[in-house]
């Protein structure tokens, strides 16, 4: 959404700055503000979607900080973010300044007084303010440039913000950029942002308005001495930057990063393409176990997030975390069923452990099988197929929300997988009927209890199949060797 | 109880009409930037200091060792002066520092701005800056009358540049006293007229 807004204030600002002019700043934008037609509600526009966007960035920060998502390879993002973030204040402080109204004056002046608490100038800033003397176009023109140049620079930083990811998704769902920009553009239209009266630099204001998503900073700023104010500031900032410091990899074996099984690696190239943190290449394979391709993959640990997506697009089920890999998952499934009455054998639901651990008792209470899996993207196919050879009436796979999954594009590549043949697909032999994805999002219990019941009783209504026995799986899969002992 | 079909897009509607006034409400939020009914005396100027150095009148031979880009007849060394600020209002003393030049030498000019709450009416000001460090007087007992009408020509010079150097100083003491009506919300300033060479009073509109 952020980065949506950035587009639409970029947009905006273009034609708000065919307008300015930096020898009669104030005057130039009260012409604009006097355009009842496009002015008026486009300078609103520019400044809602700036607040929009410190919302939407600050909200985006706290959802990853909440879930933990700054560790590891996460954190060029998020210290890249962080980085971002701050050019955003400044970007929006040169813009406010630029209009020169009592607010802009007010946040010039604040500026000023923490900038000669720096030993950078031996002439103070504030001087330029006093009031004896026309503020010279040059100020203002710098402001424009910063103005114009730091939301270049933070498009460019985007870039670096994005890097460690593949296939980055910048913008939000349509029907929700529809909704926001059209608020957006309403408020605008109906409730436009006034103009404050022109600076005075020989007149105490005893209010301003404010822009306090963008300025909360500034009552502080007047009220501290500058050198606490930037202690503060650059305090915050700091540890804003270091927060993946504190937050390392989890040290339980499942979070360690994916391991290739050479053995088992047929070159397809699957996995790299699957791969949603680009941390899997194809190399050329040396020697080694009766080679059956010329590539092999290789994970780089130092871009693995451990999601195990890996695990779940490899049909020979030769890469993942340890204990999460395909091989692995069909273990377990052969444990659980081995010993199971296959008449007592429930339907199952395999939820992401991310996505909302509190609806899996009422799952239970509902009759479900329930059980865990890291992430929707990691559950290999084959372990579906045996689960429902073994006698479950079906499968149901509950998912995080598209766009917060923990590792990325899990609930993606299982429903490819699951219903579009994607490498690693779910066999045209399993009955579709009885597999179903559902996404599990926290503050819907109604629907996730709602999916399952309907589940349940379509399970019930079709009367499916039930295999008599437990399946012979070794015809089908390959006999599980665990990772460690591969090679 | 199952909520109503129409309950969550209302619920949906509701939240974002509310974002919506918090976000307006937010944008344009009365920020209070000072007391109520309070003026501001502000001080701003920027002027050189004096200078003061104890100057040596350099003999023929020693300024024939010198680079010719270095002949200067005389020779200075000092530093600027410091000089002391005081602001009364109605006879209170609100501030009595010592100030000096910028940069970490204190040899650029004295740039000041400062500013002190003043409660609006019919006020006494009173602003004075004076020297606290004494001049030094030049030294001419060391070296010779120049000979040559190159050499006289160029101490005229060093001589003139010094007296405009003196010139563009602040005077020993400068100072401001006056009665005047501070109407409220406005700012009183004083700064420095270098061509006048004294402290000059300006109020808002």
């Amino acid at each position: 959404m952020a980065a949506a807004l950035l587009a639409l204030l970029i947009v905006t600002g273009l034609y708000l700055l065919v307008f300015y002019r930096v020898g009669a700043p104030w005057q130039s934008v009260e012409r604009l503000q006097a355009d009842p037609y496009l002015g008026r509600w486009i300078r609103s526009l520019h400044r809602f979607a700036s607040d929009a966007m410190v919302i939407a960035v600050l909200l985006h920060a706290w959802r990853l900080f909440a879930q933990s998502r700054s560790w590891g390879p996460r954190a060029l993002a998020w210290t890249s973010g962080v980085v971002l973030l701050a050019v955003l204040f400044i970007s929006g402080w040169t813009g406010y300044v630029m209009v020169w109204d009592t607010f802009g004056a007010e946040l010039a002046i604040g500026g000023a007084r923490l900038f000669d608490a720096l030993p950078v100038l031996s002439e103070p800033v504030r001087r330029i303010f006093a009031g004896d003397q026309a503020i010279p176009s040059a100020f203002f023109f710098i402001n424009l440039f910063l103005h114009v140049a730091l939301p270049l620079g933070a498009a460019a930083g985007l870039w670096i913000h994005l890097s460690r990811l593949a296939r980055p998704t910048l913008l939000p769902p349509r029907p929700l950029l529809s909704a926001v920009f059209g608020a957006l553009t309403a408020l605008s239209i109906f409730f436009p942002t006034p103009l404050a009266p022109e600076a005075s630099l020989l007149t105490v204001e005893r209010h301003v308005p404010a822009d306090l998503f963008f300025v909360f900073w500034l009552p502080w700023a007047n009220a501290l001495p500058p050198w606490l104010a930037w202690t503060g500031a650059v305090g915050t900032f700091g540890l804003a930057l270091c927060i993946p410091l504190f937050l390392h990899r989890p040290r339980s074996g499942s979070w360690t990063p994916s391991v290739v099984d050479e053995r088992h690696c047929t070159g397809c190239n699957q996995c790299p393409q699957d791969c949603p943190w680009d941390a899997i290449t194809m190399i050329p394979r040396e020697g080694g176990h009766g080679v059956q391709s010329a590539l092999v993959a290789r994970v780089n640990p130092l871009r693995c997030v451990s999601c195990g997506v890996c695990a779940g697009s490899c049909a020979p089920m030769g890469v993942g975390p340890p204990g999460q890999t395909g091989r692995d998952q069909v273990a377990r499934v052969r444990e659980t069923y081995g010993v199971a009455d296959v008449n007592e054998l429930r339907p199952v639901a395999i939820c992401c452990e991310h996505a909302a651990p509190d609806y899996l008792a009422p799952l239970r209470a509902r009759g479900a099988e329930v059980r865990r899996v890291s992430c929707a993207g990691n559950l290999h196919t084959s372990a579906i197929e045996l689960t429902l050879r073994a006698g479950a009436p079906g499968v149901m796979v509950f998912t995080c929300p598209p766009r917060d999954c923990r590792g990325r594009e899990g609930p993606k590549w299982l429903h490819e997988r699951l219903f579009n043949d994607r490498e690693a697909e779910l066999q045209s032999r399993v009955d579709r009927s009885r597999v179903a994805t559902v996404v599990m999002s926290v503050g819907d219990p109604e629907g996730v209890l709602d999916a399952w019941t309907a589940f349940a009783a379509h399970l019930q209504a079709h009367d499916t199949q039930i295999p008599s026995a437990f399946d012979d799986p070794l015809g089908a899969y390959c006999e599980p060797v665990p990772l460690e002992n591969s090679r | 109880m199952r909520p109503a079909v129409w309950a969550r897009p209302a619920a949906g509607l509701t939240v974002a009409a509310f974002g919506l006034i918090a976000l307006r409400a937010g944008s344009l939020a009365p920020l209070r930037t000072s007391a109520v009914g309070e003026s501001v005396l502000r001080l701003s100027w920027s002027a050189r200091p004096e200078r003061i150095e104890q100057c040596r009148r350099l003999t023929d031979a020693e300024l024939a060792e010198r680079p010719q880009h270095m002949r200067l007849r005389w020779e200075c060394e000092g530093r600027f002066a410091r000089y002391l600020l005081s602001v009364r209002v109605d006879g209170r003393i609100v501030a009595s520092d010592t100030v000096r030049g910028g940069g970490l030498r204190n040899d650029r000019p004295m740039h000041l701005f400062r500013e002190y709450a003043l409660r609006p009416g019919e006020r006494r000001l009173g602003v004075t800056l004076r020297r606290i460090d004494a001049s030094v007087r030049l030294d001419s007992t060391g070296g010779q009358v120049a000979a040559g009408a190159a050499a006289a020509d160029r101490e005229t010079r060093e001589a003139q540049e010094r007296r405009v150097r003196r010139a563009e100083a602040l005077p020993d003491s400068v100072s401001l006293d006056t009665v005047l009506v501070v109407p409220t919300g406005r700012v009183a300033l004083v700064s420095y007229a270098s061509g006048e060479r004294k402290l000059v009073f300006r109020t808002g509109q």
